[in-house]
């Protein structure tokens, strides 16, 4: 059965993933220009939200709130040309409004936009391609669609994957997601 | 007679210095030939995107101006993007609005509102810290000195006839994602 993840243990998990982004900048001799380690380009989401009210009291990431998943993206793209760290944090409905952007930003653009996307009214006891309600259910298809890689985050232990899809962004050129199965705690 | 969005690019080109340029749709073809470095990333294809691209770039680079060149009609498809500007404060944005009235590069189609939609007092309700009309190449070459140093985001208005060319009449130039790999490149390196 999958397990809510605690907001702090998600946000340690990213202040380490940019940690380790920005001492790799640091090695090719990109010097910061910012004393945060890292951005999070958000539109709220609501399966996210424990996390989000704690990054407001949270001083080592910088939390960009934008009116829409199409802006997040293109944001995105500009904080990677100056070599700055982020991570989007985004629900399943954002990701179906900004297919366009994903597509001309991330893959046709080779920005390493690494996303979290929420999969709200996702059921305990379901895979979330057996949702009753088509906005979890049509979610995983559609990264398989766009060639988007994708983990889902099932549990505490799985917080593993937000550095290793965070790393594939950055190796493969391109966009990564992983998918917060539960609201988190 | 309106101000040719040739005559305008020239100008900003003669005096933005090391400013990152984002141009999108006509201003694009233009301003490779205009401009042909590598301190500018267009936008073409990804629908309005070339106010957020800005920020982003502005955000991550504090300590350079970036200039965005916007189209009416592009603005209006992302006209979200004025609040999480002014939001993000960016100082060094200028927000520059090609605004001819009509969707160009699909065939001159008029855009919602036409001519009548004001983006100056959009922009100071977002809380842009400035907003200005300009309809003359000359106001525009007086106003650039302050433009490129005053604090932003600035939302300029810029009064324009027709561009010579359009991304669909003059196809080309450095594809994106080389654009991408450029301007990076150039960015963390400073």
């Amino acid at each position: 059965m999958p397990e809510s993840i605690p907001a702090p243990l998600i946000i340690d998990t990213l202040k380490d993933t940019f940690r380790e982004a920005r001492a790799a900048l640091g090695a090719e001799g990109v010097r910061p220009r910012h004393d945060h380690l890292g951005w999070i380009l958000s539109v709220p989401d609501t399966h996210q939200k424990t996390v989000l009210a704690a990054l407001d009291k949270e001083r080592a990431l910088r939390v960009l709130t934008c009116s829409t998943e199409d802006e997040a993206n293109a944001i995105a793209a500009g904080l990677w040309m100056g070599g700055e760290p982020f991570a989007l944090m985004i629900q399943h409905a954002g990701l179906y409004a900004s297919v366009n952007t994903l597509r001309g930003v991330a893959m046709d653009g080779r920005v390493p936009i690494f996303y979290m996307i929420g999969l709200l009214q996702r059921e305990r006891d379901k895979e979330p391609r057996e949702s009753r309600h088509s906005m979890v259910r049509y979610c995983e298809p559609l990264l398989d669609l766009f060639g988007v890689p994708h983990a889902r985050l099932e549990g505490p232990d799985d917080v593993r994957f937000i550095p290793e899809y965070y790393r594939l962004a950055q190796k493969r050129r391109g966009p990564t997601a992983v998918l917060v199965g539960l609201e988190t705690a | 007679m309106a101000m040719k969005p040739e005559e305008a690019l020239r100008a900003i080109a003669a005096a933005r210095g090391d400013a990152v340029c984002v141009p999108t749709m006509t201003t694009a073809p233009a301003w490779r030939t205009i401009a042909p470095d590598d301190l500018s990333v267009g936008c073409v294809g990804f629908m309005g995107g070339a106010s957020s691209l800005g920020l982003g770039l502005a955000l991550a680079c504090p300590d350079r101006r970036v200039l965005v060149f916007d189209g009416d009609g592009s603005l209006l498809m992302q006209l979200g993007s004025l609040a999480t500007i002014a939001g993000a404060a960016p100082r060094n944005l200028v927000h520059i609005v090609f605004k001819n009235g009509v969707y160009h590069t699909s065939g001159a189609q008029e855009i919602p509102g036409g001519g009548g939609v004001d983006f100056v007092q959009m922009a100071k309700g977002a809380g842009y810290r400035a907003a200005h009309v300009i309809d003359d190449v000359g106001e525009l070459k007086r106003r650039l000195p302050s433009l490129l140093r005053d604090e932003g985001p600035i939302l300029v208005e810029l009064h324009t006839g027709l561009a010579d060319k359009t991304p669909m009449t003059d196809r080309g130039g450095v594809p994106f994602p080389d654009q991408v790999d450029r301007l990076r490149g150039r960015l963390i390196a400073s």
